[in-house]
């Protein structure tokens, strides 16, 4: 944390020192929640702060970094077995409750700090950036970096460790290349090779990559690796004047099964400005009966080594712009084999030229067990972002 | 002597032929323009073949709210590639709208997530940040040409000065977001003064109408430096203003790229 402080304080000051050419800008969002869970209402607040600086100053060179400030308040502590389904909760020994408790600490970190030196058809990026990669909207198979909220799937990604390079081959041909390094472990560390390729109204993307995959059993909390290759791609364009795009992958593991993932995807926008969107996922890793969830699927989806609990998934998005300064919108997922879905209401309004409010809900529909079960609570949040 | 007086007579008629009667004969050749030629006219002054420029675009809602938006603009190839990029506010600093194809290809970079995201032809009907402009109006330069069929109809005097009226009715298989587009062509720089959009649904329903003024002169093009987009349904509207514009640029394919979009 002294580090972080330190780092911070540093990065402030040479930004000062250099203020002609760098820019400090950021914003802040509080954030109250309220959530009404087993009968009982609670409320968690949450303050965060982030800070960028971006630097020009040096000819083909831009520095980057930002630090984020968190401090919560309210319900912080929590136990993961509260929200299972107590079929599986039951079987975990009083003992071991304390192991599933999570609590939301105030925190302070660096979660991006990079060098990009471009050139015309060249870039190299290098240091802790963020990585997004595929053109799903609420999940993407692809990217092996990020595993999105599907509650709140645009809100941003933390960064990671990485030297990437991208090449322009063509105006509409370009190559990207990562590796993310893992300590000193030159085979199990992260490497990614994209190709992109646009055609007509369509763009396309084959990739390949090698990072380690990570497994944890959570009913003893040993933690096992492997290698995972992956072969992946994406596509997007349209089709009879909707927007349509695909995105998927298979992936090669050393010592477990093989395992894959596809997303499709649909949209419009109606004359009045109604827009709307459809995706379907399928996650093979993941099961399709919700009686044979046991802990490590829900542990594991939620530690974010799988992407979902459930292996088909619906999502479906309409937003809608009532005034020049109000969208309202709303979001559903529903899990398909099992009927049991999550309800987005949301609404977004420019209160200020810099101020944004995002109103947002949560309702579960489904039985105990299922991946969006009634049982899991149901909640609102009110957030203001800030920027400056 | 008399050969020099003769001389002197026949550069006098030449001048007087070059400065009344060419003009004239432009004029006349200009009376007779068609609705097309006077489209392709406007679209060739209106689209220069390069341009960069900073702008604002200032909304205005029906309760009298304003937003304004200042931005970097690039575009090439008589605008069939442009790209945008926000300055100002903070909100959208560093949000980047390539459009290549005259706006048939649309990509967004939003910063904050260092996501590109490609948006289908449907998307040219969304408004622009909640604005009276959408990405087909801010985009295309070959819409009116390309996707309507024009009629003239009688000369109007518009905003103080003498103007071509042209009508342009959307042709049956265009995916262009406006029925009917009625415009007004102001005669000696071919600019439009006035443009009446007309509803996607409804001919007869005006749904925007855009307003050009203070005319200026850059590079040898007539430049309209403020638009206001006015919505007669939502009672709101929309000004874009230039701060500074150069047509005299050399910009880089490159640029147009996705790669451009993150600079």
């Amino acid at each position: 944390m002294k580090i972080t402080i330190i780092l911070s304080i540093m990065i402030i000051s040479a930004s000062a020192a250099h203020a002609q050419t760098a820019d400090i800008f950021g914003y802040f969002e509080p954030q109250y929640n309220g959530i009404y869970f087993d009968d009982t209402y609670y409320q968690f607040q949450s303050n965060k702060l982030r800070v960028d600086l971006k630097s020009t100053a040096i000819a083909n060179t831009e520095i980057g970094a930002d630090v984020i400030f968190l401090l919560y308040h309210g319900k912080k502590n929590w136990n993961i077995l509260d929200f299972l389904p107590e079929a599986i909760s039951s079987t975990i020994p009083p003992q071991l409750y304390p192991f599933y408790e999570f609590a939301y600490r105030d925190t302070l970190y660096l979660d991006n700090v990079y060098a990009r030196f471009a050139l015309n058809r060249f870039a190299l990026t290098v240091g802790k950036q963020q990585i997004s990669l595929g053109t799903g909207y609420f999940a993407n198979p692809t990217d092996i970096f990020n595993t999105k909220d599907a509650l709140d799937p645009t809100y941003e990604q933390p960064g990671h460790n990485g030297i990437r390079m991208d090449f322009l081959l063509t105006q509409r041909l370009s190559l990207m290349a990562i590796y993310s390094p893992i300590e000193f472990d030159l085979k199990n560390s992260g490497k990614l090779l994209r190709m992109k390729l646009g055609l007509g109204h369509f763009d396309f993307s084959l990739l390949g990559s090698e990072t380690q995959y990570t497994v944890t059993d959570f009913y003893t909390f040993q933690t096992s690796t492997q290698r995972r290759r992956m072969l992946g791609g994406d596509i997007v364009g349209e089709l009879l004047g909707m927007g349509i795009w695909a995105e998927g992958m298979y992936s090669f593991l050393d010592a477990d099964d093989d395992f894959y993932e596809f997303l499709i995807g649909t949209d419009y926008t109606f004359e009045s400005g109604l827009y709307a969107m459809l995706e379907y996922h399928h996650n093979a890793l993941a099961k399709s009966e919700f009686e044979n969830y046991d802990l490590n699927d829900w542990m594991r989806f939620f530690v974010g080594e799988t992407k979902t609990i459930t292996r088909d998934q619906a999502y479906g998005l309409i937003n809608y712009p009532l005034t020049d300064m109000l969208n309202i919108g709303a979001s559903v997922i529903v899990g398909v084999s099992e009927w049991s879905a999550a309800v987005v209401p949301m609404v977004q309004y420019s209160l200020f030229q810099n101020v944004e409010l995002t109103l947002m809900g949560n309702i579960y529909i489904g039985e105990e067990g299922t991946a969006y079960s009634n049982t899991l609570g149901n909640g609102a949040f009110l957030r203001a972002s800030v920027y400056f | 002597m008399m050969r020099n007086r003769m001389k002197t007579v026949t550069f006098i008629g030449l001048y007087i032929f070059l400065a009344v009667a060419l003009p004239l004969a432009w004029l006349s050749a200009q009376e007779g323009m068609t609705a097309d030629q006077i489209l392709e006219t406007l679209t060739e002054t209106m689209n220069p073949e390069q341009s960069q420029g900073i702008m604002t675009m200032t909304i205005v809602t029906s309760t009298g709210q304003e937003r304004t938006f200042k931005y970097e603009t690039f575009s090439k190839g008589q605008g069939e590639k442009s790209l945008m990029k926000y300055l100002e506010p903070q909100r959208v600093k560093g949000q980047t709208i390539l459009m290549l194809n005259d706006a048939n290809d649309i990509w967004t970079y939003f910063p904050k997530t260092k996501r590109i995201r490609k948006l289908a032809t449907h998307a040219k009907k969304q408004k622009v940040e909640g604005s009276d402009f959408s990405y087909e109006d801010m985009g295309a330069s070959n819409t009116f040409t390309e996707e309507y069929d024009a009629v003239r109809l009688n000369d109007e005097k518009k905003e103080g000065s003498e103007c071509y009226k042209v009508e342009l009715t959307r042709k049956p298989k265009s995916s262009a977001g406006y029925s009917r587009v009625v415009m007004w062509v102001e005669k000696e720089k071919f600019v439009p003064l006035v443009i009446d959009y007309y509803h996607d649904d409804d001919p007869q329903l005006r749904e925007k109408q855009l307003i050009c003024s203070d005319i200026r002169l850059i590079d040898n093009i007539y430049t309209p430096f403020k638009c206001i987009m006015y919505n007669k349904l939502d009672n709101t509207q929309t000004s874009m203003e230039i701060i500074e514009v150069d047509y005299d640029v050399d910009l880089s394919d490159d640029l147009f790229t996705e790669m451009g979009m993150q600079r």
